[in-house]
């Protein structure tokens, strides 16, 4: 049942982002390019808050990243 | 080359349109140093860690690009044990002395290949600290479609960890982790893009926790830790980012990220950050966070003779509990014409407070581990 909503929420998101989609020339990404619409537009602090989160929770993962270390206290 | 070919790129040669930066997986062209010290502290005299990072990005040819990531953390303060039950039957933590003291050092190198629309990277790395030493290598491959509208991203990585314990010495063990990422970034228009990834992992070998015990309140003593051997971690997280013309170019983000894993913990992240340019370079960005999760199945606060079992643990980052956050960041950009091509000073304060009642969903066992936590962040970055 979980699973099922899960795949249903997915599928009505793709088609949505899809649908919502318009062409975009490379001359109209000037806005896309401004550095505070960069999803890691600070890779040392994400970093630091991505190993803060992930010593002091259960949850990690979905963004990038790799190595880590005990994060045991 | 047609018209609009070359209209493209009469286009990307304007100021402030760099095509790269237009779509996810792109290749940095210019060099750049970046330097980052960052101090975490606990409330109650708990745990403070201080951590310096240095990352060298360079260029190399026409198509190649290497970078180095170097790290040392160091850490001092008390954290907790375990959990006893008093008279009352009340819930008390205990904390170990506040003279726990480790270094770690972490040292990151990776090395990609740009093609037309593909990127191709391969890395390594290792973690080293008194008790406990990582490597990791990870390759990936990103690849622009669609007119470079949309962008796939792979990776797969594989870390193999050795634990020891100070003060165990019968702890001598060892953990592989692979963890694979899925993602797909699509520019929906002139104003906004959404990616979303899906991350898998894969852990076996030692999970425990060897400084963590748990407490049998009807004999009054206590066991070690004692995890299941592997554990495998489900994360979905999708980021939207739209810019705000009309707000001085402001960009708001929204991600939120949903993750199960199999010891039973489900857990929600939502992040909002507002990214506000104000003039002459300078930049701030509120920004908040709230995050909850279930209860591990094998967690308890305190456990009896009859409800141990094999596998227990009162580590109260397997608890029920909710965190939110909130913050502030500023930074000022420097935009130069020498052989310094820009300066950026970058500034953040963020303040967590961890509850039981933040939690959503009912299954957390009280508020005698609940603490707060804050994180300020200071970093140079140069681009040549």
């Amino acid at each position: 049942m979980k699973k099922n909503k899960i795949k249903i929420i997915s599928l009505v998101l793709i088609l949505a982002a899809v649908s919502a989609c318009t062409p975009v020339k490379p001359w109209e990404r000037g806005n896309l390019a401004l550095s505070q619409m960069a999803l890691d537009a600070d890779g040392q602090e994400a970093a630091f808050r991505q190993h803060t989160f992930y010593s002091k929770e259960s949850a990690s993962g979905g963004y990038g990243g790799h190595g880590g270390g005990c994060g045991c206290n | 080359m047609s018209l609009i070919n070359r209209l493209s790129l009469a286009a990307l040669a304007l100021p402030g349109i760099v095509a790269e930066d237009a779509y996810a997986g792109r290749v940095d062209e210019t060099f750049s140093t970046d330097f980052q010290y960052a101090h975490y502290e606990e409330s109650n005299d708990r745990m403070e860690v201080d951590v310096f990072n240095l990352t060298a990005v360079a260029p190399i040819g026409k198509n190649f690009t290497a970078s180095l990531d170097l790290v040392r953390d160091t850490m001092s303060g008390a954290s907790p044990v375990l959990n006893v039950k008093d008279g009352q039957g009340n819930v008390q933590q205990f904390l170990s002395s506040a003279s726990i003291t480790d270094e770690r050092d972490a040292l990151n190198a990776s090395l990609s290949y740009a093609f037309d629309d593909v990127d191709l990277s391969i890395g390594g790395g290792v973690s080293d600290e008194n008790d406990y030493f990582s490597g990791h290598v990870n390759a990936g491959v990103s690849w622009a479609l669609n007119k470079k509208l949309t962008t796939l991203n792979l990776t797969g990585s594989v870390a193999f960890d050795e634990i020891t314990a100070t003060g165990r010495p019968e702890i001598n063990e060892t953990k592989t982790s692979q963890k694979y990422l899925l993602g797909v970034t699509q520019i929906l228009n002139k104003d906004s893009l959404i990616q979303s990834n899906m991350t898998f992992a894969y852990h076996n070998g030692y999970l425990s926790d060897p400084y963590k015990r748990v407490y049998i309140e009807d004999t009054a003593t206590q066991v070690n830790d004692a995890r299941p051997g592997n554990k495998f971690q489900w994360a979905w997280l999708t980021r939207y980012v739209h810019h705000f013309k009309a707000a001085n170019k402001a960009a708001l983000h929204a991600d939120y990220r949903l993750y199960i894993d199999d010891w039973g913990v489900d857990a929600h992240t939502v992040e909002l950050s507002w990214f506000q340019p104000i003039a002459d370079g300078w930049q701030i960005v509120p920004r908040f966070r709230y995050y909850t999760q279930d209860k591990a199945d094998f967690y308890q606060a305190t456990f009896t003779s009859s409800n141990l079992g094999a596998i227990h643990s009162s580590d109260y980052r397997l608890a029920g509990f909710g965190s939110i956050g909130a913050g502030i960041k500023l930074t000022k950009s420097f935009l130069m014409s020498g052989f310094v091509k820009e300066v950026k000073l970058q500034t953040a304060f963020d303040y967590n407070d961890r509850k039981a009642s933040y939690q959503i969903g009912g299954d957390n066992s009280g508020s005698f581990d609940d603490y707060s936590f804050y994180m300020v962040t200071a970093s140079i970055n140069a681009r040549f």
